[in-house]
């Protein structure tokens, strides 16, 4: 990897430019930026549009943008589930965030914890939702980094030892003085600047590389024949099609759990917004999947053989295919934009998830545990101060522990965090649950999950469930919340008769 | 519970049943997991579930206009119960019937 000039200052023109972008945010739509709503939720008065590109910055993040197009290079086929995966999230979103919605406006709620003390009038499931929240999105910042160092060593900074991460510590330094002084409204303007970039390298990238390559035809002729579907299940098991399906479906159903897709949620003006959102929406997906076929792009070009990038890819693995396709294909100044384009892509996500821990640990955590009587400013300036203490702490992470534990717990944060399903899914449809059962369907499901991944030490969330005699391959939060689901349902009527329910605090409300 | 008997049967949200469709689209892997017919030279897995993103963006469109009707008046209702909420309020478990 040579140092390349002119990407690099086309790169940093950009990030100064967001940067400028970051701090001015803090005067649009101006308020009060002492309330917790107005720092940590843009004051709930986002449209249709900056919506769009708020969920759209906070659900698509940079890694990604690297990591699907790495799988796809690496594995072929069987990264493309994030295509149906895609398109599954926008019906649940349309049927049950709406509504979610709603309730939250009406009673000032930031996080979904919030809401589940609020419904169930349990505190001990509360702190669950909470916690499980912050430890899954903890990882989830880390590696955001992972998708920025790549660019950045992409564009010829050595990111060994302490010096080469100084280029990442900058970036975050910078993330962090944004977010502290503007909040939610940072991400959701630099979100816009950050889509124009991605969409533009993309729409470059699928009509030149093409181009260069010999069209769609000849790239797909490059892949080997292995790589281009899934194999067909041999013997007594589902094989990849069961794996496939449920990896998609079971990601589908975690994603708008994580508490950085629910602060983007909530951040919306109306329960309208977020039904148009869940249909335009799309278009990301749409370029998701165009993304996805870089991955083939860079096999057709053959970046694996160069030896320019040898060095790339032994330090980043498959990290480096899209990078390398880009250094390969793009002119110089064109690579800056699309590295900025990845890099931006990582502050946005990172920023939402450090507002959203911050939002959880302080509603939920500080103001309940410590300080039930602080006033609102105390609170937003805690808010504050924590997420400049996640971000530290995700750099620390990065920097400190070796890259696959990060992913590692990313991959167990899927399992934890779609244990939160039945409480807020439920709680919405219906009040035929005890608040004890829930909490127990947690626990079950949470150690089932993880003893599913550890089984897999660790590196895959495959678990070849036996189901008489049936191998059925599938994504272990999928698996495990079901058993949570199941004993949930099983205890509620139970635990009625044995153990009185306390009246939900909504009903409460009612009789007011 | 005043309101669910005003506010009629869960049936006039029918048209959000029509979002299984985008599940049934790749649900069944087999189905789509093959190369012929290729599309300008792209296998049909992959131009297959990418137009698929295309369905289901459609779908989610359609029943989004079709349930306008629908969640404008039950916002409306509730707004001249008092409250300012709008969409799913009044039905089902989640606000409860609120007076």
């Amino acid at each position: 990897m040579s140092f390349d000039v002119t990407a690099t200052i086309v790169f940093v023109g950009l990030f100064l430019f967001v940067t400028w972008v970051g701090f001015v945010a803090a005067h649009w739509r101006k308020a009060d930026l002492d309330q917790l709503h107005e720092w940590g939720l843009g004051g709930r008065r986002f449209g249709t549009i900056v919506t769009w590109f708020l969920l759209g910055g906070d659900l698509y993040t940079a890694y990604t943008f690297i990591a699907v197009p790495a799988l796809v290079y690496g594995v072929g086929a069987m990264g493309f589930f994030a295509v149906p995966y895609t398109i599954l999230i926008y019906p649940i979103l349309f049927l049950v965030f709406p509504r979610l919605w709603v309730i939250a406006r009406r009673e000032g709620f930031v996080t979904a914890a919030d809401y589940i003390r609020f419904r169930f009038n349990s505190r001990a499931l509360r702190l669950r939702v909470a916690l499980t929240g912050l430890i899954a999105t903890m990882p989830y910042i880390a590696l955001q980094l992972v998708g920025m160092e790549v660019v950045i060593g992409a564009l010829g900074f050595s990111t060994e030892g302490f010096t080469g991460h100084i280029p990442l510590i900058i970036a975050f330094l910078i993330l962090a003085a944004f977010t502290y002084t503007s909040g939610l409204r940072a991400p959701a303007l630099i979100a816009i600047v950050k889509d124009m970039l991605i969409f533009i390298t993309i729409f470059a990238a699928i009509v030149i590389i093409p181009a260069k390559l010999g069209g769609y035809g000849a790239i797909f002729e490059a892949v080997p024949k292995a790589k281009l579907t899934l194999s067909p299940p041999a013997g007594n098991s589902l094989g990849n099609y069961s794996a496939y399906i449920t990896l998609a479906l079971g990601s589908a159903l975690a994603l708008f759990l994580y508490p950085h897709s629910m602060t983007g949620i909530l951040s919306a003006s109306s329960g309208h917004v977020i039904r148009r959102n869940a249909a335009a929406l799309s278009a990301y997906s749409f370029v998701l999947g165009l993304i996805a076929l870089l991955g083939y792009m860079a096999i057709a070009a053959g970046v694996g053989e160069n030896p320019l990038h040898a060095g790339g890819f032994e330090r980043y693995g498959a990290n480096f295919a899209v990078p390398a396709l880009f250094l390969d294909m793009f002119p110089s100044w064109f690579v800056g934009v699309a590295f900025a384009a990845v890099a931006i892509g990582a502050l946005v996500p990172a920023a939402i998830m450090s507002i959203a821990c911050a939002n959880l640990f302080t509603r939920n955590l500080y103001k309940e545990y410590w300080r039930p009587d602080c006033s609102d400013a105390e609170e937003a300036r805690v808010a504050k101060i924590v997420s400049l203490i996640v971000k530290v702490g995700a750099v620390v992470f990065i920097l400190a522990i070796p890259q696959s534990y990060a992913i590692q717990l990313q991959l167990l944060g899927g399992i934890w965090i779609i244990q939160l399903l039945p409480p807020i899914l439920l709680g919405l449809f219906t009040r035929g649950f005890h608040a004890h059962a829930l909490l127990l369907g947690w626990a079950a499901g949470t150690a089932v999950g993880t003893y599913m991944a550890a089984t897999r030490g660790f590196v895959s969330s495959i678990y070849p469930l036996e189901v008489l005699g049936l191998t059925v391959p599938g994504y272990a939060a999928l698996y495990s919340v079901l058993v949570n689901f199941l004993v949930a349902m099983a205890l509620s009527p139970v635990l009625d008769r044995v153990w009185p329910r306390r009246e939900p605090l909504d009903q409460r409300s009612n009789r007011r | 519970m005043a309101t669910r008997a005003r506010t009629g049967s869960p049936w006039r949200f029918w048209p959000r049943l029509l979002l299984i469709i985008p599940l049934a689209l790749v649900a069944w892997v087999p189905f789509y997991n093959r190369i012929e017919p290729t599309l300008l030279g792209v296998p049909f897995f992959y131009w297959y579930q990418l137009a698929a993103i295309i369905a289901g963006a459609v779908v989610v469109m359609g029943v989004y206009y079709l349930d306008r009707r629908q969640t404008v008046a039950a916002e409306r209702r509730a707004r001249a119960g008092g409250s300012t909420d709008e969409g799913d309020t009044d039905e089902g478990a989640g606000s409860g019937a609120r007076p």
